[in-house]
C-alpha cells in the first residue's frame, strides 16, 4: 500500500519518463507512416533528378535498373522538377552518403517497383490530389483515377485482372510526355496506334473474345483521313468516342449521343424525330446502321434514295412511305447538285473570259448552304422540312445559272462591240492614211 | 450692195481672238516642222506617251465617280464598277492596260531619246523633265496598283514599301511615310489614293507642261549621225510640217493604240482577284508589276551581305545611283565637244542597262510560263 502511495506520489515523474519516449515513438511512427502513405511532395524547383543519388547509382547498373536514368531529359516528371524518390520513396540523401541500404529503406517509404495491378493507385497518389497538382498547373484535371475506375480497364483491374490496361500501358513508364507533345503515345495522332497495341493484338484480345479489326477499320475511316492526312488534331480518334481514362464501348442506346457530341445538329434532328413520332428508334436506327462505326466512310448523296449505294433500302421496302420519301429526297438532292454544278461551270467560264462574277459567286453560296442544310435535314426523316431547304437551294442555284447565262450574253455583247469598234477604228486609220498621203503630196508653202 | 455680214461662228472666233490672241498657237503649229530621216519613227513615241497619259486622266476621272478609298470599301467599289456600272468594266480595264502601255511607251521614248542623243545642248532640261516624268509614271503605277485592295496588290505593296525601308538613314522614315504606320493598312490605301489622284497629277501637270513647252521651244533633235551624213553629202535637211502632216501620223498611232486598248480590255479584262486579307499568309508567287520586276529580281539575287553591308541596302543604293545617273545623262555626255571613247562608253552603258533590265525581267517571267 505504501509502495503504491509512493508510486502515486511520484506519478508525475514516472508519467514523464513514460510519456516522452512514447510521444517520440508515436511521432516517429507517424512520420514513417506519413512517408509511406504520402508521396515525397517536392515542389517544382526542388533537387534536380541528376543531383540525387538515385540517378548517380542507377546509372552504373544494367538493364531494367539502368533504364529509368536514361529518361531524365524527356520525362515530364523529371522536367517538372520531380525525381525518383517523389514516386518511389526512399532516401536519396542516405544513398549520397554511400549507404544504398538506407536509401532503399521501406521504413522511409521506399516502395520499389509497384505491382502492375497497383499502378493506377500509385499514380493517383499525386494525380488525384488537387492541392498537389495545382502546384504544376492550376487547370489540370484530377479525375483520371476515378474515371479509370468506371472504365472496363479499371473494373477488370479491380477484379484483379493483371492483363487489364493500367496507366503505364498508354502513357509509358519513365519516358512519360505531356499529352500535348506530339511524341506522346496519347497525342491525338498516336492514340489509335496506342490503343491498337492491345486491341489489334489477337493474342491479347482472345482472352476477352473481342474483335481486333477496329484499328485497321479506323485507319480507313473519314475521321482517320481528317486526322492523318488533313492534320486536323480535333478529328476524332478512339478516346473521343470511347473516353480515355473512363474508356467503355458505347452501348447501342448512346451511340447517337457519342456521335452527337461532334455532329450536334444531326443528333438533335434525330432525337426530335424520335420524340415527334413517339418511337424508340434506339434499337433499329442508330448512326452506325447507315454510317458504320470504326470505318465511318465519307457520306455520299448516293446513301440517300434507293440506288445501289442506298442505306435507306436496308430498312425500307418498295411502296412503303419511307421508301417513297427516300426517292423524293434523292431526286431533290441530285437536282440541286446538278443545278449547282451548272451554275458554277457557267460562272467559271465567264470568269475565265474576264467577266467579273464575284457577286454572283457570292450569291451562289446560298445554294451551297442549302445543299448542306438539306443533307443535314435528311437526319430529321421529315420530307417536308427537307424539301423546303432543297427548293430554296434549287432556286438559288437557278439564279446562279441565270447569272452565268447573263455573263455569257455580256461576253458576246463585248465581243460584238469590240468587232464593231475595230471596224470603225480601221476605217478611221485608212481615212487618216489617205489624208496623210494627200497632205504629203501638197507642195510646201 | 453692202458687204456680207460674217456668220455667228466667225464672229465668235473673232471675239475670242480679240481677247486671247490664241491664233499665235495656230501660227506656231503651222510654222513648226519635224525633221524627216530614218529615225523619224521614234518621234511618235513622245506623242504616244502623251496620248496614253490623256487616256489615264480621262478614265481615272470616270473611276473616281465610284471608287471609295477605304480598306472596307475599295475592293467592293471596284467590283461594283466592274459589274454594275455601265461600261465600268471597260473603263477600269482600259485604265489598267493603258497604265502598262504608258509605262512601256515612256521607257521606249526615254531609251530612244538616249540612243539618238536628243538630250544634247540645249535640250538638257527637256531630258531632265522627261526623266522626272518617267519616275512619276512609275510612282503612278506603284500607287495605283494598291487601290483595288486585292490580295496580290496588298502583298506586292508590302514588299515594295519594305524595299523603300532599306534605304540607309531615311529608310525607316520613308517606310512609315509610305505606309502611314508600321504595316500596310487602310491608312496606306488612303495615302496611296491621295498620292495617285492629287499629288502625282499635280506634279505631272507641271512637268508635262514644262516638257511640252521645252519641246516646242527647241523643236525635234536630229541625231548627230544623221546631221553628220547630211553635212557630208551637202544636202538640205528634209522636214515635214507638224500640222497637219506629223499630227495626222500621230493620230494614226493614237487611233491604233485605242484599238489595241479596246481589244485588250474586251478580250483580257483586268482581273480583280480576291479581296486583301491582312491576316492571311502571303500567297506564293508574289511579284510586282512587270516594270518593277527587274529591280525585284536584282534584289532577290543579291547576297544577304556584301563586304559586310546588307545586300538589299546596297541594291537600293545602286538603284538610287542609277536614277541619279539617268537624270545627269546630258551632263555626262561630252560627245558634243569630243566625240570618241567617252561617247562609245556611254552608249555601251545604255545597251548594258537595257540588256540587264530585259534579262532580269525574263528571269522573273520565264519560269512561271514554263
Amino acid at each position: 500500500m505504501r509502495n503504491s502511495r509512493l508510486l502515486l506520489r511520484s506519478a508525475p515523474g514516472w508519467w514523464l519518463l513514460l510519456a516522452v519516449p512514447a510521444v517520440v515513438l508515436l511521432a516517429l511512427l507517424g512520420a514513417v507512416h506519413a512517408a509511406a502513405a504520402e508521396p515525397q511532395h517536392l515542389a517544382p524547383g526542388g533537387p534536380r533528378p541528376l543531383e540525387t543519388s538515385c540517378v548517380s547509382c542507377h546509372a552504373q547498373l544494367d538493364d531494367a535498373l539502368l533504364e529509368p536514368t536514361r529518361h531524365t531529359g524527356d520525362d515530364i516528371h523529371f522536367l517538372k522538377g520531380l525525381s525518383c524518390h517523389d514516386c518511389h520513396g526512399g532516401n536519396p540523401a542516405a544513398g549520397a552518403d554511400g549507404d544504398p541500404e538506407a536509401a532503399h529503406d521501406r521504413k522511409l517509404g521506399w516502395t520499389g517497383k509497384p505491382v502492375r495491378g497497383q499502378v493506377p493507385a500509385f499514380c493517383a497518389r499525386c494525380h488525384a490530389d488537387a492541392a498537389f497538382m495545382k502546384r504544376f498547373n492550376p487547370h489540370t484535371r484530377i479525375d483520371q483515377y476515378s474515371e479509370y475506375r468506371t472504365s472496363v480497364h479499371g473494373r477488370r483491374n479491380a477484379e484483379g485482372d493483371e492483363r487489364a490496361a493500367v496507366c503505364v500501358d498508354c502513357h509509358g513508364v519513365h519516358s512519360i510526355r505531356a499529352v500535348s507533345d506530339p511524341r506522346s503515345p496519347v497525342y491525338p495522332t498516336r492514340v489509335a496506334e496506342t490503343c491498337g497495341t492491345c486491341h489489334a493484338d489477337e493474342n491479347r484480345m482472345r482472352h476477352y473474345s473481342l474483335a481486333t479489326t477496329q484499328y485497321a477499320e479506323y485507319r480507313k475511316s473519314v475521321h482517320a483521313r481528317a486526322l492523318y492526312e488533313g492534320g486536323d488534331t480535333s478529328a476524332p480518334t478512339c478516346n473521343d468516342c470511347h473516353g480515355s481514362h473512363g474508356a467503355v464501348p458505347p452501348g447501342v442506346e448512346n451511340v447517337a449521343a457519342v456521335c452527337g457530341s461532334c455532329h450536334g445538329r444531326e443528333a438533335t434532328l434525330f432525337r426530335e424525330t424520335e420524340a415527334k413520332l413517339k418511337l424508340d428508334l434506339t434499337p433499329c436506327i442508330q448512326c452506325m446502321v447507315c454510317h458504320g462505326n470504326h470505318a465511318v466512310s465519307p457520306p455520299t448523296d448516293g446513301m440517300v434514295g434507293v440506288g445501289a449505294d442506298s442505306t435507306c433500302t436496308g430498312c425500307h421496302v418498295e411502296e412503303d412511305k419511307g421508301y417513297k420519301a427516300a426517292v423524293r429526297m434523292a431526286d431533290s438532292i441530285h437536282g440541286l447538285v446538278e443545278r449547282l454544278r451548272e451554275a458554277s461551270d457557267r460562272l467559271d467560264l465567264a470568269e475565265r473570259a474576264g467577266v467579273e462574277v464575284g457577286p454572283d459567286r457570292f450569291a451562289l453560296q446560298e445554294a451551297r448552304d442549302q445543299l448542306v442544310e438539306a443533307r443535314v435535314l435528311v437526319h430529321s426523316f421529315d420530307l417536308e422540312r427537307f424539301l423546303i431547304a432543297a427548293q430554296k437551294g434549287i432556286a438559288a442555284a437557278d439564279a446562279g445559272v441565270a447569272a452565268g447565262k447573263r455573263a455569257a450574253a455580256e461576253l458576246r455583247t463585248r465581243r460584238a462591240g469590240l468587232g464593231l469598234s475595230l471596224v470603225i477604228i480601221v476605217a478611221v486609220i485608212i481615212a487618216l492614211a489617205l489624208k496623210v498621203r494627200e497632205v504629203d503630196r501638197k507642195p510646201a508653202t | 450692195m453692202s458687204p456680207a455680214t460674217p456668220g455667228p461662228v466667225p464672229r465668235l472666233m473673232a471675239w475670242i481672238e480679240e481677247r486671247t490672241g490664241l491664233s499665235v498657237l495656230g501660227e506656231l503649229a503651222r510654222k513648226k516642222r519635224v525633221p524627216r530621216h530614218r529615225h523619224t519613227f521614234w518621234y511618235y513615241l513622245g506623242g504616244m506617251t502623251l496620248f496614253l497619259f490623256g487616256i489615264q486622266v480621262g478614265t481615272g476621272i470616270l473611276l473616281l465617280l465610284y471608287y471609295r478609298p477605304s480598306a472596307s470599301e475599295a475592293f467592293e467599289s471596284v467590283q461594283f464598277i466592274m459589274t454594275r456600272v455601265p461600261f465600268g468594266w471597260l473603263i477600269r480595264s482600259i485604265h489598267s492596260w493603258s497604265a502598262n502601255l504608258l509605262v512601256l511607251a515612256a521607257f521606249v521614248h526615254m531609251f530612244s531619246v538616249f540612243f539618238l542623243k536628243a538630250y544634247r545642248k540645249p535640250r538638257e532640261l527637256t531630258w531632265l523633265s522627261g526623266a522626272l516624268l518617267l519616275f512619276l509614271m512609275l510612282a503612278f503605277g506603284f500607287s495605283g496598283y494598291l487601290l483595288p485592295w486585292n490580295t496580290l496588290a496588298f502583298f506586292a505593296t508590302q514588299v515594295g514599301t519594305q524595299v523603300a525601308g532599306a534605304v540607309p538613314l531615311v529608310g525607316p522614315f520613308m517606310l512609315r511615310l509610305l505606309r502611314g504606320g508600321d504595316q500596310v493598312t487602310g491608312g496606306t490605301l488612303t495615302r496611296f489614293y491621295g498620292m495617285h489622284v492629287a499629288v502625282l497629277p499635280a506634279l505631272a501637270t507641271v512637268l508635262v507642261g514644262a516638257h511640252l513647252l521645252l519641246v516646242q521651244k527647241h523643236g525635234m533633235s536630229v541625231p548627230p549621225a544623221v546631221e553628220k551624213r547630211r553635212s557630208e553629202s551637202g544636202g538640205a535637211p528634209l522636214s515635214m510640217p507638224f500640222f497637219p502632216n506629223f499630227l495626222l501620223r500621230d493620230l494614226i498611232g493614237w487611233v491604233a493604240a485605242l484599238g489595241i486598248l479596246a481589244a485588250l480590255a474586251a478580250l483580257f479584262p483586268w482581273e480583280l482577284g480576291t479581296k486583301a486579307d491582312p491576316f492571311a499568309p502571303a500567297p506564293a508567287g508574289i511579284r510586282p508589276e512587270w516594270y518593277f520586276a527587274w529591280m525585284f529580281q536584282t534584289l532577290k539575287l543579291l547576297p544577304s551581305h556584301i563586304l559586310g553591308l546588307e545586300g538589299e541596302m546596297l541594291g537600293v543604293l545602286g538603284f538610287g545611283a542609277g536614277a541619279l545617273m539617268l537624270l545627269l545623262v546630258p551632263f555626262l555626255d561630252r560627245a558634243g565637244e569630243a566625240p570618241g571613247r567617252w561617247d562609245r562608253l556611254l552608249l555601251a552603258c545604255g545597251w548594258a542597262v537595257v540588256a540587264f533590265m530585259a534579262v532580269m525581267t525574263l528571269i522573273v517571267y520565264l519560269p512561271a510560263e514554263g
